[in-house]
């Protein structure tokens, strides 16, 4: 797995500053760290949906999604794949040993996990991809609790469904954040048509003047 | 201890009770112990079963019946948790009865949110119904985290009197999700008073069984295993299990042939899977395995085992005779004491010794928070340090692992009150060979009172395996005669007691010129006496050098490889040439050389005084590095570099002022209180804004990451601050920064509250009643030199 200098120093506000030998050093020694003390795991399954209204429900299961932007997400789906993944319990407590003694290097390492879990989280969907698409269906982008109207309250539910918890650790406290930090739950739609991923997933978000935004297909890092 | 269980005979366990419920149409994600109140005839059915495949315990539908996992629903624990004992009880009729209680499904501080002790609290609420209800045991199950597991055993201990059993789930890699391994958590677990532990879920019989044969090298209490059948494989939009009965039955077998006393099952398994591990285990004695005691101290993640190669014990986190390490601890200064840990761990300590003793604070609060602190950051095993047993009690509890009591005397009344401790909480111990009398000066009557200590122990049931006797050291410059009694006493009591031994070298030097040839020669003969564990300080490369010396000559450390380790390229590295100008000490911070500017400041104090530094040098170039961080000509960890560079530098002429009595007066611009608030976990931001604000000379009171209103409040009140910073990083947090800000507008009228964090902006801050919105550090910087100018409230 890859940890993309780019996509850490995105993380990081970077806009075209000169980067000294130093700093250059700490942020390849930080992506270094985090893949050796990453405990990269995730679990999903796959499950029939049903659409009422605004309401996606997943068959077999107790969760009821009531969101528009979900429901248009899977607008041609009718099956889809509930996904959860994370880096351990370690990386965060090397984030927070080094935002106490370093931090610097605290900072640089919290970009370099961020972009670390993305990483992952395109592996399991790729891995959902090429399940899917011997079943002869493609795929939809990842959603996930907090984009749109999709509230992250659902986050608990999703963890317990994948009992998540016992399977790889993954814990959300009383206001939903979830624990370990670097953790991402997510819907993928499975469809009968075209893929339908969207490659700038910047571009449906309302936050226009979001520090990490990428700047359409130009080189993002010009803007 | 007197159980109405038999543990000496094989006990089988049920096997999976969700997998059961799936098969009777419940869905994922719901709540099992719903069936309890609403269809208890399924849960009786499933009890039945695993009684009529040949189980002797059954185990209550009760793993998530806790506040955390049942809480907004409208079921009542005492409900759930006494109508499943009942069901059962009555399926179970002559058959026992097991507690089940799972994790609370929240991470525990300082990664997740919950307390140690609103951890124990929740385990209290389930045991006390459970044992009320008539469950005949307790099983602790699937854990992963051991601070999670010592909170249920001591919950289970005081609030109940039924027998223990405590399993953990592994992964692949041979830890569990937080780290923790087999050794270390027998040597944890062992010692608190259990009856059984063991390993269950995660993985199948197969992968399980090098961890398995792990645990039984250690535990001297029987073991328990119950495996999933396989591991878990998805087929179609469905999840299956890889072993069949048989096999299973067979691993089962293996296991109970290798000294496994308690078998069962976990995910996947069902009664057929029980019902042929019953009839394998027939005709099949309980293996009994003889166990070696060591003598091992353990943090939650790494067990040090004591005898052969020498250990050190880091004993600077201790007040006496440093005026900095005093004021950090008056003030509440974490970061520093964290420095201290983390120094002696990466120059060789093994384990730490914590003693907060100081008249001026309140030693039990501050030796807990102070645990607390050091075990998130450094994972040594501790020594907990205090001549106050109920100093000591507090530490131990909290502590994550299996720490040293720092110590108990020949004195009756400090055996009396500290054997009890070290027995409740499983520790290790430090006897020192003193009495009502004082030191005895010859060697004979030291171990004398050695004897009489591990005597006393073993009478609580304390093995002197547990004890570490530390002979006493003398100083050379008042009982010059004496120092080699001490040398000969550790021969002695190794000898005769065959104890591990420890002793605080550095006493010898006190009071004489070049401490450091002393301790070293000293700690030299001391080790050759039979030293196991010396207290000491790491930072000084004498000793260290010593120790390292030692264990080649005594081929503890194989092959030298320690030793070539360290010191292959001593020569080739190049010595740190600090020989800058005092001009360039801006350049230095621009640039974020955060070592280097040490040595400059160092040689800035000889020629101007401390505030002439910060004025001078410090401030304007921080101006200039916020500059521009605001032109955007360098981005976030530049800045933040530049900070740390300043940090250090005030650090230097701290200790400068400090040493010299203050010349100057202490630079405080004003005090501010920060915090993430109550829920929210997320602190980089405000970690950012703290390190801003006392580099322009604030005084910043940090309160850390989720923390209640209440507390903010104390310190305001405390501390007189006439600012506040808040952060909060999710929708679901700014409500809580909400009401903290309601609160202190209530009971800190006088208070003015800035607000930073990723969902705020300018509105959004003003509509929850911020009286600033801060959109980063920097502006945290602005605001404050804005409120508190001219307010100097010291």
């Amino acid at each position: 797995m890859n940890i993309d200098r780019m996509e850490v120093l995105r993380y990081l506000g970077y806009k075209n500053q000169s980067i000294d030998e130093a700093m250059e050093n700490l942020i390849y020694e930080c992506i270094a760290e985090i893949r050796e003390v990453m405990k990269k795991s995730f679990v999903y399954n796959i499950y029939d949906i049903e659409k009422q209204g605004d309401k996606v429900i997943l068959k077999d299961t107790n969760l009821i999604f009531e969101s528009r932007y979900l429901r248009d997400h899977l607008q041609n789906s009718d099956r889809c794949a509930l996904m959860a993944a994370t880096l351990g319990i370690e990386v965060d407590k090397r984030i927070g040993y080094y935002s106490r003694l370093n931090l610097t290097k605290g900072i640089v390492m919290d970009a370099c996990a961020t972009a670390a879990i993305e990483a992952v989280c395109d592996e399991v969907q790729e891995e959902i991809k090429e399940m899917a698409q011997k079943a002869g269906y493609n795929i939809t982008d990842r959603y996930s609790p907090g984009y749109g109207d999709l509230s992250i309250t659902h986050q608990k539910a999703i963890i317990e469904v994948l009992k998540a918890h016992i399977r790889i650790g993954l814990t959300v406290n009383k206001n939903y954040i979830m624990i370990p930090r670097k953790s991402v739950t997510a819907l993928i739609g499975l469809h009968r048509g075209e893929e339908n991923v969207v490659v700038d997933k910047c571009s449906r978000c309302k936050e226009k003047n979001c520090m990490y935004r990428k700047c359409g297909d130009a080189n993002e890092l010009e803007c | 201890m007197s159980w109405n269980v038999d543990f000496s005979k094989f006990l089988v366990f049920d096997g999976a009770m969700g997998t059961m419920l799936q098969a009777y149409g419940m869905k994922a994600g719901e709540l099992s112990e719903r069936y309890n109140i609403e269809k208890p005839e399924v849960i009786e059915k499933i009890h039945k079963a695993y009684i009529g495949a040949g189980a002797d315990v059954i185990t209550t539908n009760t793993f998530g019946a806790n506040r955390y996992k049942l809480n907004d629903k409208d079921l009542p624990l005492e409900d759930v948790i006494g109508s499943a004992v009942e069901i059962a009880r009555k399926a179970a009729k002559d058959k026992l009865v097991a507690l089940d209680i799972g994790p609370l499904g929240q991470l525990m501080e300082p990664y997740g949110s919950l307390s140690f002790e609103a951890a124990y609290e929740a385990f209290k609420e389930q045991i006390t119904v459970g044992a009320s209800a008539g469950a005949d045991l307790i099983i602790i199950e699937t854990m992963s985290d051991i601070y999670e597991v010592r909170a249920a055993i001591l919950a289970a201990r005081e609030n109940s009197s039924l027998p223990i059993i405590c399993t953990m789930t592994f992964q692949e890699d041979g830890r569990t999700l937080t780290g923790t391994d087999p050794l270390t958590m027998v040597n944890i677990l062992q010692n608190l008073g259990i009856a059984a532990l063991g390993i269950n879920c995660s993985l199948g019989p197969k992968e399980m069984m090098p961890l398995v044969y792990e645990v039984l090298k250690y535990s001297r209490i029987p073991v328990i295993v119950q495996p999933n059948a396989g591991l878990p494989k998805m087929v179609g939009n469905e999840t299956v299990f890889e072993i069949n009965p048989e096999k299973f039955a067979a691993y089962g077998r293996q296991m109970a042939e290798s000294g496994v006393r308690l078998l069962g099952g976990c995910c996947g398994t069902t009664p057929e899977h029980i019902k042929a591990l019953k009839s394998a285990l027939a005709g099949l004695k309980p293996a009994k395995n003889e166990i070696k005691r060591i003598t091992a101290a353990s943090s939650s993640t790494c067990t040090v085992v004591l005898g052969g190669e020498v250990k050190i014990i880091g004993e600077r986190i201790n007040p006496t005779g440093k005026k900095r390490l005093k004021q950090a601890l008056i003030e509440g200064d974490m970061d520093y004491i964290l420095r201290e840990a983390v120094d002696q761990k990466d120059n060789g300590a093994h384990m730490l010794d914590v003693n907060v003793g100081l008249p001026e604070i309140d030693e039990k609060a501050v030796m807990v928070k102070v645990v607390k602190e050091i075990q998130g950051i450094v994972n040594l095993p501790l020594q907990i340090d205090s001549v106050r047993p109920e100093v000591i009690e507090a530490g131990v509890r909290v502590c994550n692992g299996r720490p040293i009591i720092n110590s108990v005397n020949g004195e009756d009344k400090a055996m009396e009150s500290i054997l009890p401790i070290v027995k409740k909480y499983g520790c290790l111990m430090v006897a020192l060979t003193l009495d009502e009398k004082g030191i005895p000066e010859t060697a004979e009557d030291r171990l004398k009172i050695a004897e009489k200590i591990i005597k006393k122990a073993s009478e609580y049931g304390i093995p002197k395996e547990d004890i570490i006797v530390d002979c006493l050291v003398l100083t050379a410059s008042a009982q010059q005669r004496e120092v080699k009694e001490t040398i000969k006493a550790v021969r002695l009591v190794k000898e005769k007691l065959g104890v591990m031994t420890t002793l605080g070298v550095s006493n010898v030097s006190f009071g004489l010129p070049a401490r450091g040839i002393l301790n070293r020669t000293f700690l030299a003969a001391a080790l050759s006496a039979g030293l196991d564990a010396p207290i000491m300080n790491p930072m000084e490369a004498d000793m260290r050098d010593t120790v390292r010396a030692f264990n080649v000559l005594w081929n503890h450390d194989r092959d030298s490889k320690d030793y070539i380790n360290a010191y292959t390229d001593i020569k080739t590295k190049p010595q740190s040439n600090v020989n800058r100008s005092s001009k360039d000490l801006k350049k230095i911070i621009i640039d974020g050389m955060k070592e280097e500017v040490k040595e400059v400041v160092k040689e800035l104090l000889k020629e101007f005084r401390g505030l002439e530094i910060v004025d001078n040098y410090l401030i304007p170039a921080l101006d200039t590095v916020g500059e521009k961080y605001e032109k955007g000509e360098i981005f976030l960890p530049q800045l933040i570099l530049s900070a740390e560079t300043v940090k250090n530098a005030f650090e230097v002429i701290k200790e400068d002022m400090m040493e010299n009595s203050s010349q100057d007066k202490a630079i405080n611009k004003g005090n501010i209180v920060i915090a993430t608030v109550k829920g929210d976990i997320h602190d980089i931001g405000k970690n950012i804004a703290k390190i801003l604000l006392e580099n322009y000379g604030f005084r910043v009171y940090d309160l850390g990451k989720d923390v209640a209103k209440e507390k903010i409040i104390e310190k305001v009140k405390e501390v007189k601050a006439p600012l506040v910073g808040l952060s909060a990083l999710m929708t679901t947090t700014v409500q809580s920064m909400e009401e903290t800000i309601k609160a202190l507008r209530l009971h800190c009228p006088d208070c003015v509250v800035m607000a930073g964090g990723a969902v705020l902006n300018e509105n959004y801050a003003n509509m929850i009643g911020a009286d600033f919105y801060v959109k980063d550090a920097r502006d945290s910087v602005k605001v404050a030199e804005m409120v508190l100018k001219g307010s100097k409230n010291n």
